[in-house]
């Protein structure tokens, strides 16, 4: 097991936005965590990776605790993130956007004083093909269509070698062509670097054609765990989802 | 100190402290509503002052001219601050903090020097004007009445718009537009008209302020300056945005410059930024403000 | 930036004396705005302060010349490490808020210097300032304080060219565009904010310095916040995003300055009115405004480039 949270417990105000929730995730997994709107999945993220601080429960990562550590130290520990919105760095190029990550990942960031025109051009370049976008390289970042920026910041976050990603709606806002083309990178990606996966979609195609198991939220409870033909089936779940919209 | 001077000296520090509310309380709301800090706000005060100078020295012979003064002055001043919104301050709403701020020194630059063309660079006097001039025994003890009178000011300005924000349709329009712009604008609400609006409100207080002043001081180049950068601590301590927030870092500062002469006299003019970084620091939504 | 170099190199020779104190002026103003731009432009972080930091600087080195009888190198060489000593307090302080906080924080840090410098009296002279600072003779002969402030300005202009182009000043960048994002690729964003803020306060100490020794006096105002606004100006003019603008804004602010001052007395109101139209119209500075004209015109000329070829 790569990834655990006991009883993690956040209220904002009278809100209670996560309500005791405990996870188990195995190493090489493919999670994905649904609900409706409102349910509670992007504060669990920012539970997840130290954004904000629970007011009850911890966070385990590798069987270290993880509750309450800084974001930069949970990253340089190895668990990537993806944003919903405001993803890359629009000024810098494509190149850049990618680069500045490696020279965190190989511990460059501090040099005062080495060009950094030249450096890690390899890496750079491996990562940029890898989500097919060497040919962008020197395009500014916030020029880049959208379906582009979500696979830059795919980019971003593999370059600092996570072995667990968390990607919070890494479809979001995609055409049907570029969702298949995006969920089909992640696989790929996910199973060349033998990475865990925990995702937040709405998308349920996404949901159900890659998920080894799915996590149901709803009003900050994790109210059903399975895989996919198991949720699929269940009747609380189609209850909740009664009148959502789905992409 | 005597218990006598102790309190006079109190009084006088909250009877500037009510002025300086004046000019605070126009800061904050402006803040608060257009999200705009206004570096201007101080010169605004000073065209205000100003004002009140030509009106009781040009027309001195109408008897309680001053009255006038104050009653059409800050009228004068808001509208020139409804000017200044329209033509220029509206441009920038979407930028970023650092060109609002810049531009608003702009005006700092131009109301200044157009003070000066105007008015030259010598320091002008108002008297303290009938009935509220002379000194006033309370408690065997005797004071200004004219410092009384501002303190009397600024407690019912403080009263008035807290009632006028709260309990008027006006006033809750004003509180939806600061919430939420676009919920404002979808429900109907003009937003730039309440933006303007709400703009010469806090030109119309520094206005005030600018008038009911040069008795207790005096009218000069220059004031813009030392004004702006008290309101600026008034605002933070108290809270941007926050009405009763204004009112209470403004007595606080008032307090704070009074006495803190004979606390330690060389730090005296340092107190007020370090209770500004203090609250920056642990509290920067400010005591009585709300944090985002 | 070679024949920039060269130009200057001559410009003694070529122009009046009180034209080269004025480009002297220009040079110690560039410094102080490129020092003031890693921090503006390239980290996002908008200072109201800086001029705090300058003063200290200028008044390290006119303190310890008048009163501690220093030698000149070591007054100078002082100066910003005193300034990068106060920039890591004030910063350490400072970058604990983000966005509006962190300005007014740097606002009332730089009153509070100049409270200091005002008051304590007995050490800096308090409101009258400190004149007739023993500058050593030899700079006083032909042009020698011009080269001086070049040698040094041209120095330290390279050196922050170097680390904006370093991967530090990549990762100061990537904290501008997006903070919370540069956390996750393990960057532990404050402490590089930090970082930025002290070296900003090392060079705007060297510029502070240079212009005690090049004014031979030095005064409480140099720590105001109008003073600070002159310096944001100047970097707003020139263009935050790009190295040369602070540059570019520098010899124009100055130039305009003067220019404006010798021919009315309310060269504030003018001063004002450009300022005005700056913001307006050119947010991007003289040189933002010139590189987007440049691109736009390459761009024109590739895709003609490109209907020849076919």
């Amino acid at each position: 097991m790569i990834f655990e949270t006991k009883h993690l417990t956040k209220k904002f105000g009278g809100l209670t936005a996560t309500s005791d929730v405990s996870l188990q995730i195995g190493e090489g997994e493919l999670v994905s965590i649904i609900g409706p709107n409102g349910a509670g999945k992007t504060t669990l993220f920012n539970l997840l990776t130290g954004h904000i601080k629970p007011d009850e429960g911890k966070v385990y990562f590798q069987g270290k605790e993880i509750t309450g550590l800084p974001p930069h130290t949970i990253s340089r520990m190895g668990i990537g993130r993806s944003f919903q919105r405001l993803n890359i760095f629009p000024r810098l190029t494509t190149f850049e956007n990618v680069q500045v990550a490696v020279f965190s990942a190989q511990r460059k960031s501090h040099q005062l004083f080495t060009s950094a025109k030249k450096m890690v051009r390899e890496e750079t370049e491996t990562i940029l093909e890898s989500v097919g976008l060497l040919d962008k390289r020197d395009m500014k970042g916030g020029l880049l269509a959208h379906g582009d920026q979500k696979r830059l910041e795919l980019g971003i976050a593999l370059s600092v070698h996570p072995s667990l990603l968390l990607l919070d709606e890494p479809t979001q806002g995609m055409s049907p062509q570029e969702t298949i083309e995006t969920t089909a990178l992640i696989q790929k990606l996910v199973k060349e670097r033998g990475l865990t996966l925990i995702f937040v979609e709405h998308d349920m195609s996404v949901v159900f054609g890659i998920s080894d198991n799915i996590r149901v939220l709803h009003q900050g409870k994790v109210i059903f765990s399975g895989k996919p033909e198991e949720v699929k089936r269940n009747e609380e779940v189609q209850r909740i989802y009664l009148g959502e919209e789905n992409k | 100190m005597t218990i006598e001077a102790l309190t006079g000296q109190a009084l006088s520090g909250i009877s500037v402290g009510m002025v300086l509310f004046l000019i605070a309380a126009g800061l904050s709301i402006i803040f608060g509503t257009l999200k705009v800090l206004n570096l201007a706000h101080g010169t605004i005060y000073m065209v205000g002052g100003f004002l009140c100078y030509i009106l009781t020295s040009k027309l001195a012979h109408i008897p309680g001219i001053f009255w006038w003064a104050l009653l059409f002055a800050p009228i004068a001043v808001a509208l020139i601050g409804g000017v200044i919104e329209v033509l220029l301050l509206r441009r920038i709403y979407a930028q970023e903090m650092l060109y609002q701020y810049i531009l608003t020194f702009a005006l700092i630059l131009i109301g200044g020097d157009t003070c000066r063309f105007f008015f030259g660079v010598g320091y002008q006097t108002v008297a303290v004007p009938w009935p509220v001039n002379g000194n006033i025994a309370l408690w065997g003890l005797s004071f200004p009445t004219y410092n009384l009178f501002l303190i009397g000011c600024g407690i019912v300005v403080f009263l008035g718009l807290s009632a006028l924000m709260r309990y008027t349709s006006l006033g809750s329009i004003v509180r939806a537009v600061t919430h939420n712009r676009e919920t404002a604008n979808a429900l109907g609400i003009n937003v730039p008209r309440v933006y303007t609006g709400v703009f010469m409100l806090g030109s119309y207080l520094a206005g005030l302020a600018g008038t009911l002043m040069p008795p207790m001081s005096v009218v000069a180049l220059g004031s813009d300056m030392a004004v702006i950068i008290e309101c600026f601590i008034i605002v933070v301590i108290g809270g941007l945005g926050s009405l009763p927030g204004a009112f209470l870092g403004a007595i606080i500062l008032g307090l704070l410059n009074a006495f803190g002469i004979y606390i330690i006299p060389k730090l005296a003019l340092a107190f007020p930024f370090m209770l500004m970084i203090v609250i920056l620091i642990i509290r920067p939504w400010g005591l009585l403000g709300k944090p985002e | 930036m070679i024949l920039v170099s060269l130009v200057l190199l001559i410009v003694p020779f070529v122009f009046s004396r009180s034209m080269v104190s004025l480009i002297n002026e220009m040079l110690i103003m560039a410094l102080a705005g490129c020092a003031l731009n890693l921090m503006l432009g390239y980290g996002g972080m908008v200072s109201f302060g800086p001029a705090g930091l300058y003063a200290v600087g200028a008044y390290a080195t006119a303190i310890l010349l008048t009163k501690y009888g220093a030698p000149f190198f070591v007054a100078v060489l002082a100066a910003p490490v005193v300034a990068a000593i106060v920039g890591a307090i004030v910063g350490w302080f400072c970058v604990r808020r983000s966005a509006v906080y962190f300005a007014l924080l740097t606002l009332a840090f730089a009153q509070i210097i100049w409270t200091i410098i005002f008051e304590w009296y007995d050490f800096t002279n308090g409101d009258n300032g400190i004149v007739s600072i023993p500058i050593p003779e030899v700079l006083y002969v032909g042009s020698n304080i011009y080269y001086f402030s070049l040698a040094i300005v041209a120095v330290c202009i390279f050196v922050l060219w170097r680390i904006v182009n370093s991967p530090f000043g990549a990762t100061l960048q990537a904290i501008r565009e997006n903070p919370m994002r540069t956390e996750f690729i393990a960057v532990p964003v404050r402490r590089y904010q930090l970082a930025a803020f002290v070296i900003s306060s090392f060079f705007l100490g060297i510029a502070g310095s240079l212009f005690c020794v090049f004014a031979g006096s030095v005064f409480p105002d140099y720590a105001h916040w109008v003073k600070s606004t002159d310096m944001l100006v100047v970097c707003l003019l020139g263009g935050i995003y790009n190295f040369a603008g602070p540059i570019v804004g520098s010899a124009v602010y100055i130039l305009i300055s003067k220019v404006i001052s010798k021919n009315t007395t309310y060269w504030m109101f003018f001063l004002g009115i450009i300022i005005v139209f700056l913001v307006l119209y050119m947010r991007n500075g003289m040189v933002g405004f010139a590189a987007e004209k440049i691109s736009r015109l390459r761009n024109r000329l590739d895709a003609g480039k490109g209907e020849d070829e076919s």
